[in-house]
């Protein structure tokens, strides 16, 4: 068994390279692998020396190369083999790249204290929802925000509301899923009007507002549509929105 | 709307007719693993379906205006997608897939993403009881059509496939190339009264009945009820040759291929002007996916077009991007229609961290607009908004574009540079952002109401230097001058003992 030790060590550290390469979906990126694999190495270095006699079996099969006594065939392809296993991982590093460029984009930035709606001015902070406050018709206006949403929001949202409408690929950024929970149910109502009614172009720069497909709703919808069109987000996802208590104290 | 009376005597007539018609091998319908429950169903159905299906499966939601093709009406029980023959009802496992998998190029979603199996087949069964002609009551199939595996695909069968697409006259709908432009394809009609186009066979992601050689196969055997699109079991009996056709069909597909960059290369000569020269044909394409302008008022729901395809190429001088996508109609503004169209947005400076607003720019940032019309060529504007579109000079902008075979294929080449500050200086290695617009004018399309993308890059290549090749060259013979060193060594201390 210990005869093998060396070969038994390069399948190990293999399979495990393998294993991040294949199984981990999606792929980590190539610097994380490289850390991990840098520890898989020492791992096994560290397993392999601890024990002197299975240190001089790994050692074996190297000396056996490079004192000639390997059969010929073994040398030509190791020795051969080394040179060209570092040119290549070199020419992975340094060969160009023509991949565009990664812009940083705030998702969720923070949000003015008061928005222009249609001319007048909206303060923000603490805005409710104003159709939550009569409970009985609650239903009523969720059912005409259904008929708001799948009539302009559903294109680009999706019909279950899981950001994959059938124009959703054509739109970098992609359309929220109102379904995840980093989106609509981490934030106010106040919030996602304030997103609703000034769409892409009402971002601060910082979230790159010049991207956005997301509309301009209150060139399209009334306040109360909004509103209703909220109430359906929410409900359809089966979420429901953070109110002012929970909200972080800064 | 066609009268009622007349739809149900088709109906039972065809059905009638491909009653006595037993060509192809049949084999017993499947049965149904999940018994109707129709509160489930009806919940389900009101709760997913109804924005566009309708609360009485009219196929009239508040979408249903909104879309292209219209939500099916279920009243009529016309399906498209079966493994039944033409004029008859689809199986259960039929309308499960269907639901399931959706019908990919329309707005009819998947459902095995967000319904469980149970769910999908309480809809299956809700679905079934909108047919006010009791027709799955007294004629639900019990036969469905037995397909063989698929042949071996061979250059031989594709061939072979080839010459029954031209004897068989398929491209009288569907185009000589496949691309839906046939002589025939503008004056068809479904049996709801409204007008449909043939498919493009290069779009196969698009095909509604999957495009796998066994969907082909199925679809025109089966044929799409309520569709001109007839079943070919009669015209074809031979399944080695429906096999032949099918394979043809799906050789004409051309998977998408999409990519944030649009990189083009070096050359040292001239840049072809012939769009369909082997420069262009080599170069690599990227495949933009095109959504409806829904953001500025007026809104387009029904874009015609679905994706843009680019290349590009760049020399010491100038640089050329070519631009095609298909359209089954040549139109150049004859009539009282517009003319078809294409534009390219570029900004009109690089700013490192801000870029123009994506749709025709904004009041601090303008775009350089490119646009290419069948009618009259190129125009050139600058755009600071889609209400501040003003005309400028073309410059030394230009274009050239022709129609071939229900494909637009046009180029637009500009100066590297001007010197100038009213347009984007190319250099290679520097990304330029760019986006792109698109017009059928067959579908009324003009102004806002097109075709839109999102920014994109462009990006002259830099020419590989050689210096590139240094780094690896040196590290490998870095370790190759390391392993002689312990050669040497260690040969040397082996010798005296
Ligand atoms: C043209 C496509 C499009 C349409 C139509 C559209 N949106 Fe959006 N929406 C987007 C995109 C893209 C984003 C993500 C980028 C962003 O945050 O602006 C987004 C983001 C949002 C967000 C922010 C979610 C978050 O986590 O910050 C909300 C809320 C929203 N949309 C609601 C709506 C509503 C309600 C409608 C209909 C009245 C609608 N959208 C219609 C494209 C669209
Ligand atoms: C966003 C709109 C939309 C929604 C929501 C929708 N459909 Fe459809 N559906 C369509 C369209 C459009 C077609 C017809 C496409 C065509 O004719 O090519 C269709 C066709 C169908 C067909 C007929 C398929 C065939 O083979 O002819 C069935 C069955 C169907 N839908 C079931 C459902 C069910 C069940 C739901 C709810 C879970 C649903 N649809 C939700 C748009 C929708
Ligand atoms: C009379 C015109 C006409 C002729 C001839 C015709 N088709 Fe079609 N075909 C259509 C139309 C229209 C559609 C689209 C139906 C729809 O939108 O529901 C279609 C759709 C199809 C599809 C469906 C793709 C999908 O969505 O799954 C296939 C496959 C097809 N045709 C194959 C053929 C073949 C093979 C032939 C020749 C044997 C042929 N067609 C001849 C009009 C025609």
């Amino acid at each position: 068994m210990q005869r093998w030790t060396f070969h038994i060590a390069l399948c190990l550290w293999l399979a495990i390279l393998a294993g991040f390469k294949l199984l981990i979906r999606p792929p980590m990126p190539a610097s994380v692998l490289t850390i991990y694999m840098v520890l898989v190495t020492l791992g096994i270095m560290i397993f392999v020396a601890a024990n002197e006699a299975r240190f001089q079996a790994f050692l074996a099969p190297l000396k056996a190369v490079f004192e000639g006594r390997a059969p010929k065939l073994v040398q030509a392809l190791v020795l051969a083999g080394i040179p060209l296993l570092a040119a290549w991982g070199t020419w992975l590093r340094t060969a160009p790249s023509y991949d565009a460029p990664f812009e940083a984009r705030v998702v969720h930035p923070q949000p003015p204290l008061a928005m222009q709606l249609s001319g007048k001015k909206l303060n923000l902070a603490g805005l409710q929802n104003p159709l939550r406050a009569n409970a009985a018709d609650l239903d009523k206006h969720t059912v005409e925000g259904k008929r708001i949403y799948y009539q302009n929001c559903f294109y680009c949202h999706g019909d279950a509301l899981a950001g994959d409408g059938h124009f959703a690929n054509a739109f970098t950024p992609i359309p929220a899923n109102f379904r995840d929970v980093g989106t609509i149910s981490m934030l106010q109502e106040s919030f996602v009007f304030w997103r609703v009614a000034t769409g892409g172009p009402g971002l601060p720069k910082g979230a790159a507002p010049w991207l956005s497909a997301m509309p301009v709703w209150q060139n399209f919808l009334s306040e109360d549509e909004i509103w209703k069109a909220i109430l359906y987000i929410y409900a359809g996802s089966g979420s429901t929105p953070r109110t002012w208590e929970e909200a972080p104290k800064k | 709307m066609i009268p009622r009376i007349f739809l149900i005597a088709a109906l039972l007539a065809s059905s009638a007719f491909a009653g006595d018609a037993p060509k192809m091998k049949m084999e017993s319908v499947r049965a149904t693993p999940v018994a109707a429950d129709p509160a489930a169903g009806k919940k389900l159905y009101q709760r997913w379906c109804t924005q566009c299906h309708g609360d009485e499966g009219k196929g009239d939601g508040p979408a249903a205006e909104f879309v292209y093709p219209r939500p099916r009406d279920f009243t009529l029980a016309l399906y498209k997608v079966r493994s039944t023959p033409s004029g008859q009802l689809p199986t259960d496992h039929d309308l499960f897939k269907v639901i399931s998998e959706g019908l990919p190029g329309t707005s009819m979603p998947a459902w095995n993403k967000y319904l469980s199996e149970n769910e999908r087949w309480q809809l299956v069964h809700y679905v079934k009881t909108f047919d006010t002609l009791g027709l799955f009551k007294d004629e639900a199939p019990t036969q469905r059509i037995a397909m063989d595996s698929p042949p071996q695909i061979t250059p031989v069968l594709i061939a072979r496939g080839k010459e029954l697409y031209q004897s068989k006259k398929c491209w009288e709908c569907h185009g000589k190339e496949g691309r839906g432009d046939g002589n025939k394809a503008d004056t068809q009609k479904d049996d709801w009264g409204f007008p449909i186009r043939p498919v493009n066979f290069t779009k196969s992601w698009r095909f509604r009945g999957g495009d796998r050689i066994e969907d082909i196969f199925r679809t025109f055997t089966t044929g799409f009820n309520g569709t001109p699109m007839p079943s070919f079991v009669d015209a074809i009996p031979a399944a080695e040759d429906r096999w032949a056709l099918a394979a043809f069909i799906k050789s004409l597909a051309r998977p998408q291929k999409t990519g944030q960059v649009l990189r083009a290369i070096h050359r040292d000569g001239d840049i072809p002007a012939d769009p369909y020269a082997k420069a262009w044909e080599d170069a690599e394409f990227v495949d933009f996916p095109l959504a409806g302008q829904i953001i500025l008022d007026p809104r387009w729901f029904k874009p015609a077009h679905d994706v843009i395809t680019a290349r590009a190429l760049y020399n010491d001088k100038e640089i050329a991007v070519l631009v095609e996508w298909d359209d089954g109609t040549y139109s150049r503004g004859d009539g009282n229609k517009p003319a078809d169209q294409v534009a390219l947005q570029l900004p009109v400076t690089i700013s490192a961290d801000e870029k123009p607003y994506f749709l025709l720019g904004d009041k601090k940032h303008a775009v350089d607009y490119w646009r290419w019309n069948a009618k009259d060529g190129l125009a050139r504007f600058a755009a600071e908004g889609a209400t501040r579109m003003s005309p400028r000079e073309t410059g030394a902008l230009a274009a050239q574009g022709g129609y071939k075979d229900g494909q637009y294929r046009v180029i637009l080449r500009r100066p590297l540079k001007s010197g100038k500050e009213d347009e984007v200086p190319f250099e290679p290695g520097k990304f330029v952002p760019i986006a792109f617009h698109l017009w059928d004018g067959d579908q009324g399309e003009e102004g806002l109401k097109m075709s839109i993308s999102t920014w994109y890059y462009l990006l002259p290549q830099p020419k590989t230097p050689f210096t590139i090749y240094l780094w690896p060259l040196g590290l490998g013979f870095l370790a190759l001058g390391g392993e002689f060193w312990l050669i040497r060594r260690v040969r040397r201390k082996e010798k005296p003992a």
